[in-house]
């Protein structure tokens, strides 16, 4: 498909750089101006295109409104004054459509590639801008909304950019007609078009009432769509509770909803779509009458009857497409208003005008005095519980600090101050003495490696994955970062090896196996700061003790935080930090705290026991 | 993404009312729309509450084919075409009724004939307008009817299905035959069968119309505008055909890798991958613009080809045509007539070509549903099987042998004895098969070797409803469903009372957090529960499973992904849960496995150890060495 040769992308020195041209125009950002203004700087990016395009447009449209002259004056002259030669005309109606051919082509074609090319902008603004939003927007947001504008909100832009043009030109198509109509006979003009009002007003109605119809349809679908994905996915669940009969009741509860609604919009259609056929045709039979009779008195020839009807058919189509433009934009313009919040949304979390670099740092961390919410919570502002208040602790360089408390404590958030996916509402987290806020958010990053609890894969191959964080990695620094996660072993037994694609979600791995690749793709970006989230909850005993070998020589240099559930995890730890209501309650060494904190001993005393149970 | 009138029967609130509730952004009806879409919903009138009777055996095992979903309703079919027929005669009369108008009107000055015309005509609009509302009523209401009807029968066959069924084909594909396979059957009845029939009898009356007007010129422009535009339309389909397929490949590449990116945008950000993958973004959604761009270039040669045909064959017939009138071989009228009808001569042609795509669609989604249909599930019901008496919930397992591939078995020869009331731990490293123990006593699967029993009734011989409404599983990922707190914790049993559920909230302390939301067991749960932590929705999980009452409930790593403060916390309420009943608890720690009465422990498919945690430590074989390894790493 490309035209760009892709041997150009393996020279690249990174992966993935695309051979296309970012887009040459953002939308205007000014968001109290109109949406098609808005909108325009991408459009104006692409002007001689779309001055190409009305050019050979209005063009064809001469040529449309004058063949029905021709084929009148062939009728009224040749045929039945007999007064000119017949060839003539004929030929000039077969140089019309040749040239209509040319002029129409170029006309769409331009059109649509316009379109397509504002369309391909959006998307790509779409993406940059949201892979550009802060943790907390996703924290709130469903992603399925998101795609769902991405896709049909994007597409119907789109076709109004490809089809509308389209529309206002067969709208100048009943202008001309009606001159052209009217400096032939005002009486029969007024005539032919009488029922045409009545079309647009009827295509108003119906489409009054067909659109909220669609749009309760469109949800209903998605609803039987969720009641299915629901099942598929929670399957186990419906059959191990055998409610096989109660979920298909479910469905047949949501299928007979939609099909209310389909068959509302389909009566609704069936009410109105016929009228709108049949009003032109009344206006063939008015001219037939009238017209018919002015010929009588000898007024009107016969050809003007013809060329009549043809301007009446060509004339309903605009009144028909009015209102598909009308219906179009006010779609384009709900569609832009929902692009737009996303391009709207401010990142929470951006480089500061003057941020520096942080270069090379030795990996000193320090939280002082933090008080942090986040930023929204589900059920409103009153349910944002003060996760952590008066939270200081020190990390010296190349320490491992393992954090230890109960659920709720605020232990996991502190990971994610380290790297800036929030900010703190009052206090400071610096790294090497800096305010992490007073860095670029990049170099930062750069140097906080994090293993999230949740380990999420892409469905890549698992070379991809581990490189994730530095594509151009070699095979043998992959490898040996595998290897330190004591993934090596089982990926060699894939059929693939590293090429094996992680299916759904990397549903072909345990939790286990997905857990060692992510670490392994945070061992390979090498970082100064290793923040480990309960990476290994769901390994086994003897897995999770291989690791945690490899992991001790790796974490020699390192600054190192643990969020730590089990004691095996906390022994990897020089000191432990016992966190409790979001404050840190005492630091020390495991032997200390236990003989120090009863808190510590209460927290870890339920291991204890189980430990020695029976 | 969906709308829905509050009440209904056990589907709760929809994701749009729940999320917006919830204070998520993004989350309303389009505000214009709003009002509108009131009002529609307020002429909704109340369905009654389905009444569908789920049978794990299937009485009709014909194959699943267009003809025979659409046999029952051939009456209503030929009635529809019908109406077709009425619709497309008087459409179409308009040029005849001109032509009459014109020769015996005009011509001979009688205004009389024109007026009794122009009448007719009338008469013609009227009626087909009304032909054409009571056919499109009745296609719609049948079409819509068989989707219903094929919508519950697929779910219908999905629920047969065992457990591979929904780990060997991927979900997206099930997903695709319940909701785009079917919509494509639903546009091939009712727009392609629909407009095939209409554009046909409107192509064979406007023959008709032409040779009764003349034979030779209605012969001429046959031959001068069939064939062209048959191939124009042919050549049109084949490189449009291919190119919109490319266009939605390269539509679902920019979607999936849309979805993908924004499920992991957390990693792309904290591994600072954000240029990178914006490139790499960049060049998937210029492939589906030049995907596009290609199939416009089809798109612009046959819209203004057709175009222009028309103005061509125009040209010809007033060439040919004009010729005859001035031999005095034809009237003007008649001409006339025929100019008039070349204009609706090739709408059908093109519609008719374009709607062969449409069939091929269908066909295409037909023969999927019909394999579909005719999937056998792995673990069928017997033609005889009874129901299982309400059990004690003795469980054994007698030389079982089984494999996910038949070749490759993950158990061999097991056997296992549970008494009534015992709680059984398995453990064993991953990929022993600790988790097939629990997927063959809940009879997700058969065994290829062996029996399992409950109560000495064996697991083939009993109706699956029985069997599955005495056991209760708690899965290590506990799968919540879009709705209420409540009707989660009631799924096996929707009609629970209130005091039930609340007694299912307390017995595993989940009242403490019901207590502190507003809306207590009514508050939504969405996005799979991503709102409650994980503790939470395993606390949920065991709920659901105290309010089914199993005799018999299976625990597979129920607890394996939980921090050390919510085990403590989902432990304790699994003592509530496990009283008085026989429980197979799948263990992943020790930890959890020491609690038991017994611990069977499986290593390379086999049972190698079964005995109390103390037996096992004292005998110093496998357990005791795995115990080792993990007081040692503690």
């Amino acid at each position: 498909m490309s035209t760009v040769a892709p041997p150009v992308v393996r020279l690249e020195p990174e992966r993935g750089v695309s051979p296309f041209a970012p887009p040459s125009a953002g939308i205007d950002p000014d968001p109290d101006r109109g949406w098609l203004r808005r909108l325009w700087p991408l459009v104006a990016s692409r002007r001689l295109a779309l001055i190409v395009a009305v050019v050979t447009g209005l063009s064809s449209l001469f040529i449309t409104i004058g063949v029905p002259l021709v084929v009148r004056a062939t009728i009224d002259r040749a045929l039945d004054q007999r007064t000119a030669p017949l060839a003539p005309y004929v030929v000039t109606l077969l140089v019309m459509a040749g040239a209509l051919f040319a002029l129409r082509a170029t006309y769409r074609y331009l059109l649509f590639t316009t379109a397509y090319g504002v369309e391909t902008d959006l998307r790509d603004l779409v993406y940059s801008h949201l892979t550009r939003l802060s943790f907390s927007f996703y924290d709130r947001t469903p992603s399925g909304e998101l795609i769902s504008r991405a896709n049909s909100d994007i597409r119907s832009v789109q076709v109004l950019l490809a089809f509308g043009p389209l529309a206002v030109l067969s709208t100048f198509t009943f202008l001309f007609a009606l001159v052209v109509m009217a400096s032939i006979d005002i009486g029969l003009t007024i005539v032919a078009v009488a029922t045409m009002p009545l079309v647009y007003f009827v295509g108003v109605r119906m489409r009054e009432r067909i659109f909220p119809l669609m749009w309760i349809t469109q949800a209903r679908m998605a609803d039987v769509a969720t009641v299915v994905d629901e099942n598929i996915n929670g399957t186990r669940v419906v059959k191990a509770f055998a409610a096989e009969g109660s979920q298909i009741n479910k469905l047949a509860e949501a299928a007979q909803r939609l099909r209310w609604a389909a068959v509302a919009t389909v009566d609704a259609r069936a009410r109105f779509s016929p009228i709108i056929e049949a009003l032109p045709r009344l206006g063939v039979a008015g001219i037939l009458l009238y017209g018919g009779w002015l010929v009588i008195e000898g007024d009107l020839t016969i050809g003007t009857i013809v060329a009549f009807n043809s301007y009446v058919i060509m004339i309903s189509v605009p009144f028909r497409l009015l209102g598909f433009l009308l219906m179009q934009t006010q779609r384009a313009a709900a569609s832009c208003a929902r692009i737009y919040e996303i391009l709207d949304t401010a990142p929470d979390i951006v480089d500061r005008p003057d941020a520096t670099d942080l270069v090379d740092p030795e990996g000193a961390l320090e939280l002082r005095d933090v008080t942090f919410r986040y930023p929204a919570s589900v059920g409103g502002d009153d349910a944002r519980p003060t996760v952590l208040r008066g939270f200081s602790l020190s990390v010296a360089p190349g320490e491992t600090m393992a954090i230890v408390g109960r659920t709720g404590s605020g232990k996991s958030t502190i990971i994610r101050l380290l790297p800036r996916f929030y900010d703190v509402d009052e206090g400071q987290v610096c790294i090497d003495g800096h305010d992490v806020r007073d860095l670029t958010l990049t170099s930062l990053r750069h140097h906080i490696g994090v293993v999230f609890d949740d380990p999420f894969l892409f469905s890549t191959s698992i070379r991809d994955n581990i490189a994730f964080a530095r594509p151009s990695a070699s095979d043998a620094e992959v490898e040996s970062a595998a290897r330190a996660a004591q993934a090596h072993g089982f990926i060699m037994e894939l059929s693939h090896g590293y090429d094996t694609v992680i299916g759904e979600r990397g549903y072909t791995l345990s939790g286990g196996q997905r857990q060692r690749i992510a670490i392994a793709r945070t061992l390979l970006a090498n970082p100064r700061v290793l923040v480990l989230d309960d990476a290994t909850s769901a390994i086994d005993a003897q897995v999770e003790e291989e690791i945690h070998r490899a992991l001790e020589t790796l974490l020699v240099d390192r600054t190192t935080i643990l969020i730590a559930h089990r004691l095996s995890t906390i022994s990897l730890a020089d000191r432990v930090a016992l966190v409790e209501d979001g404050a840190v309650i005492a630091v020390g060494t495991h032997d200390e705290l236990l003989t120090r904190e009863p808190l510590y001993r209460e927290v870890l005393a339920s291991v204890e026991s189980r430990d020695g149970a029976d | 993404m969906g709308f829905g009138a509050p009440g209904g029967f056990s589907i709760g609130p929809s994701s749009v009312q729940s999320n917006a509730e919830a204070g998520l952004p993004f989350a309303n009806v389009p505000g214009d729309l709003a009002d509108k879409v009131e009002r529609e919903l307020g002429r909704e009138p109340e369905h009654p509450p389905p009444d569908v009777t789920f049978h794990q055996v299937v009485g009709d095992r014909r194959l699943f084919s267009l003809r025979s979903f659409l046999r029952p309703h051939a009456w209503w079919l030929a009635g529809g075409a019908l109406l077709m027929l009425v619709e497309a005669a008087l459409m179409n009369i308009g040029p005849l009724l001109t032509q009459i108008g014109i020769d015996e009107g005009i011509d001979q000055g009688r205004f009389d004939v024109i007026v009794t015309v122009v009448v007719l005509y009338l008469v013609a609009i009227v009626v087909s307008a009304a032909a054409g509302f009571v056919r499109a009523s009745v296609t719609g209401r049948l079409g819509e009817r068989l989707m219903y009807d094929l919508r519950v029968r697929v779910f219908s066959h999905f629920q047969r299905q065992s457990l591979d069924f929904f780990t060997s084909e991927k979900a997206g594909v099930l997903m695709t035959r319940m909701t785009s396979d079917i919509e494509s059957l639903n546009t091939l009845f009712q727009e392609g069968l629909v407009q095939f029939v209409v554009q046909f009898l409107t192509l064979v009356v406007i023959t008709a119309y032409l040779l009764i007007l003349d034979v030779r010129l209605a012969v001429a422009t046959i031959v001068l505008v069939v064939p062209v535009t048959v191939v124009l339309s042919l050549w049109f389909r084949r490189a449009a055909g291919a190119g919109y397929l490319r266009v939605r490949d390269r539509i679902a590449d920019v979607l999936s890798d849309l979805q993908e990116s924004l499920a992991g945008v957390r990693v792309i950000q904290a591994a600072n991958r954000r240029a990178q993958n914006v490139q790499a973004h960049r060049s998937i959604v210029h492939r589906h613009r030049l995907a596009e761009a290609a199939t416009a270039r089809a798109q612009v040669i046959y819209g203004p080809g057709t175009e222009a045909l028309g103005v061509a064959a125009q040209a010809l017939v007033l060439l040919i045509g004009g010729r005859m009138v001035l031999r005095g071989a034809l009237t003007i009228g008649e001409m006339t007539a025929f100019v008039l009808f070349l204009n609706r001569f090739f709408a059908p042609i093109q519609t008719l070509v374009q709607l062969f795509n449409q069939y091929q669609q269908g066909a295409a989604a037909v023969s999927k549903l019909q394999t579909l249909l005719a999937t056998e599930s792995s673990v069928s019901e017997s033609a005889d099987a009874h129901d299982l008496p309400p059990i004690e919930g003795e469980i054994r397992l007698r030389q079982v042998t089984f494999g996910y591939d038949a070749t490759q078995p993950v158990l061999t020869d097991v056997d296992l004895w549970i008494h009534p009331g015992e709680v059984l731990a398995v453990v064993g490293p991953t990929g022993a098969g600790k988790s097939t123990v629990a997927k063959l006593i809940t009879r997700f699967y058969d065994p290829q070797k062996g029996q399992v029993t409950i109560d000495d009734h064996d697991l083939t011989d009993v109706t699956l409803h029985s069997l599955r409404s005495q056991l209760g599983v708690v899965p290590q990922e506990p799968f919540l469903f879009n709705g209420s707190l409540r009707d989660n914790i009631a799924f096996a049993r929707p009609s629970a009372s209130d005091a039930e559920v609340a007694a299912a909230v307390e017995a595993v302390g989940l009242d403490a957090l019901v207590s502190t939301l507003p809306r207590g067991v009514d508050s939504p749960v969405h996005e799979r529960g991503t709102s409650l932590s994980a503790g939470e929705r395993q606390l949920l999980a065991l709920a659901r499973a105290f309010l089914a009452g199993p005799r018999v409930l299976v625990l597979d790593e129920a607890t394996s992904n939980l921090d050390l403060a919510s085990e403590t916390v989902v432990e304790r309420a699994l003592d509530k849960v496990l009283e008085g009943r026989t429980a197979i608890i799948i263990a992943h720690r020790l930890a959890t496995a020491m609690r038991a009465d017994r611990i069977a422990v499986i290593d390379e498919g086999r049972l190698v150890e079964l005995g109390s945690h103390d037996e096992l430590v004292a005998a110093g074989g496998f357990y005791a060495e795995m115990y080792r390894t993990y007081a040692g790493a503690t």
